[in-house]
């Protein structure tokens, strides 16, 4: 019961959060929303038992993206608009021409028929779980990471360091050679 | 009584409890906890202003109470009875929540904290990795903090601060993952339960955990923004960083959590390297005694490791911007990552045994 509870009040935080990011203007709040959203979504990770993934979910997402974004915001300014239309005065090519609203529509369509599909075979084939005991996750994924999926995550970590590598060199000052003068 | 508070009312409970039970239960068990953690950040402030005024030959508070020693409470009052204001560019709502973030993340981090086998809130298997990510909230609330203020100064210090407690969460991460290796667990009961004895303690594991140990406390002081990393709040630059625009109870909330958070910071040090709650000889046993025997221990090597942080405090002077990022980046994550590759190392040529065991046996 308690974790159905739980299981309800994370569900109500996560779409709270993501509604909140669809219809605030103001690009802080939508920062704010999502880092709700996602600690909802770390919430209903762990009703449904997957402790490792919740937590990787919270380190990753509200320790790293999140700060990230509200570094970006911030750094790169943005102006504060009251309504829709302004910003379609203003930056009309922000709203998209004829081609972008044909292909967003068209997406669109696609992931609502099949979301549908999918989302009818869940309710469907739904019957009530049996509540197991909570069992933790954390060895069984370290064990199957270095062994049936050792191959994935190394290439996972070379992937890694040339993100990390390219980082570096996009931040490093560019040596500007001039005939002895310091510039 | 080996067991956590989450545990022994799951099991008390039984397995169909109405969820209002459970929820008031394990409501009271936090809200017990998050006092004691309350009052403990109250009187870090006395500590400081106690300690530092013994550095700098003077009394420091000695009129409320004996010895001053409720300075804290009269300060609480005199915060709540202080006049909320905002300012006028300020951006409201994420003003008045990011001091509420704060809290809220120092407070979550409270729920794993090893105090004692039994007295702690729960164990989890990922305990660890789990106070590490609910402790990054506390770099959000910094940044909101300075952000939603809309003043110069708070939006450099909440800047710093953001950059700040990001950068140092890598060095602290590393050597905590270092201990991880050698106890083969990230719960803190596994941590704790493998440091058996004086010698056990982690940080004369190796060489590599001794390293590890000044390593972590670096680098945790500096998340914590305690002086000599105080930037995201240096008075002689930025009138009073990222808090400069708030005033009264908000004002302490940043403070509490700051305290609580080092509070934090220590016994998790404490209980990474220096045995946690692990009484001498397994004195008074698994009852209740050896419960408050384990709580002593806990609280004598943490409230010993927060001396130093405030000893710290009042001894260095502050470190430059520049030179705050050069030691994240150019010793203490270089260090860790050697300890690292050093303690996994160990663990293969020596089979996982201590210098002492190396020596004695």
């Amino acid at each position: 019961m308690f974790v159905s509870f739980l299981f309800y009040l994370s569900s109500a935080l996560t779409l709270a959060g993501a509604l909140g990011v669809l219809f605030t203007r103001n690009i802080m709040y939508a920062c704010i929303s999502l880092l709700c959203s996602l600690i909802g979504v770390a919430g209903l990770y762990v009703t449904l038992g997957a402790d490792l993934v919740a937590v990787t979910q919270t380190m990753v997402y509200v320790g790293g993206v999140v700060i990230l974004m509200l570094f970006a915001v911030m750094l790169t300014g943005g102006k504060d608009f009251k309504s829709r239309m302004q910003v379609m005065f203003n930056y009309p090519d922000a709203m998209g021409n004829k081609w972008t609203y044909g292909v967003g529509i068209a997406a669109a369509l696609v992931f609502l028929a099949y979301s549908a599909q999918l989302i009818w075979k869940i309710i469907q084939s739904a019957t009530k779980p049996e509540v197991e005991t909570f069992k933790s996750t954390v060895e069984d994924i370290g064990i199957s990471l270095i062994s049936e999926h050792v191959l994935a995550f190394e290439i996972s970590s070379v992937l890694l360091l040339g993100a990390l590598m390219g980082a570096a060199i996009i931040a490093r000052p560019k040596k500007i050679i001039t005939d002895g003068e310091d510039s | 009584m080996n067991q956590t508070v989450v545990s022994y009312f799951s099991q008390l409970l039984g397995n169909t409890p109405s969820w209002a039970l459970t929820f008031g239960i394990f409501f009271l068990a936090a809200f017990i906890i998050a006092n004691i953690a309350m009052a403990i950040g109250g009187l870090g402030t006395y500590a400081e202003r106690k300690i530092s005024a013994d550095l700098q030959a003077r009394l420091g508070p000695n009129r409320v109470g004996p010895y001053g020693i409720l300075q804290f409470i009269a300060d609480a009052v005199k915060m709540l009875m202080k006049e909320d204001i905002s300012p006028r560019g300020a951006d409201k709502f994420l003003f008045y929540f990011s001091p509420f973030l704060a809290l809220f993340g120092v407070f979550a981090t409270l729920a794993v904290l090893p105090v004692s086998s039994g007295f702690t809130l729960t164990h989890l298997n990922v305990g660890v990795f789990y106070l590490i990510a609910i402790s990054s909230l506390i770099g959000v609330s910094v940044f909101l903090g300075g952000y939603a203020s809309n003043s110069k100064w708070s939006m450099l210090g909440g800047m710093r601060g953001a950059s700040q407690i990001i950068s140092y969460e890598i060095p602290v991460t590393i050597s905590i993952l270092a201990v991880v290796l050698l106890a083969g667990g990230m719960g803190f009961n596994t941590i704790v339960e493998s440091q058996k004895g004086f010698t056990g303690w982690y940080v004369f594991h190796n060489p590599f955990t001794f390293i590890g140990f000044f390593v972590y406390f670096i680098a945790s002081l500096a998340e914590a923004n305690r002086a000599p990393f105080d930037l995201p709040e240096a008075e002689s630059e930025l009138v009073s960083g990222f808090h400069t625009e708030y005033t009264g109870m908000r004002f302490a909330f940043f403070a509490l959590a700051e305290y609580v958070e080092v509070f934090v910071l220590c016994g998790i040090g404490a209980t990474m390297f220096l045995g946690g709650y692990q009484v001498p000889f397994g004195l008074g046993g698994d009852g209740l005694l050896g419960q408050v025997l384990q709580l002593g221990a806990f609280f004598t090597k943490t409230f010993a490791l927060y001396y130093v942080v405030i000893w710290c405090r009042w001894t260095f002077p502050r470190l430059r911007a520049d030179q705050l990022m050069t030691v994240c980046w150019k010793y203490l994550t270089p260090i860790a990552l050697f300890n690292l590759v050093g303690c996994a190392v160990w663990m293969v040529c020596f089979d996982g045994q201590s210098v002492w065991e190396l020596i004695f046996h």
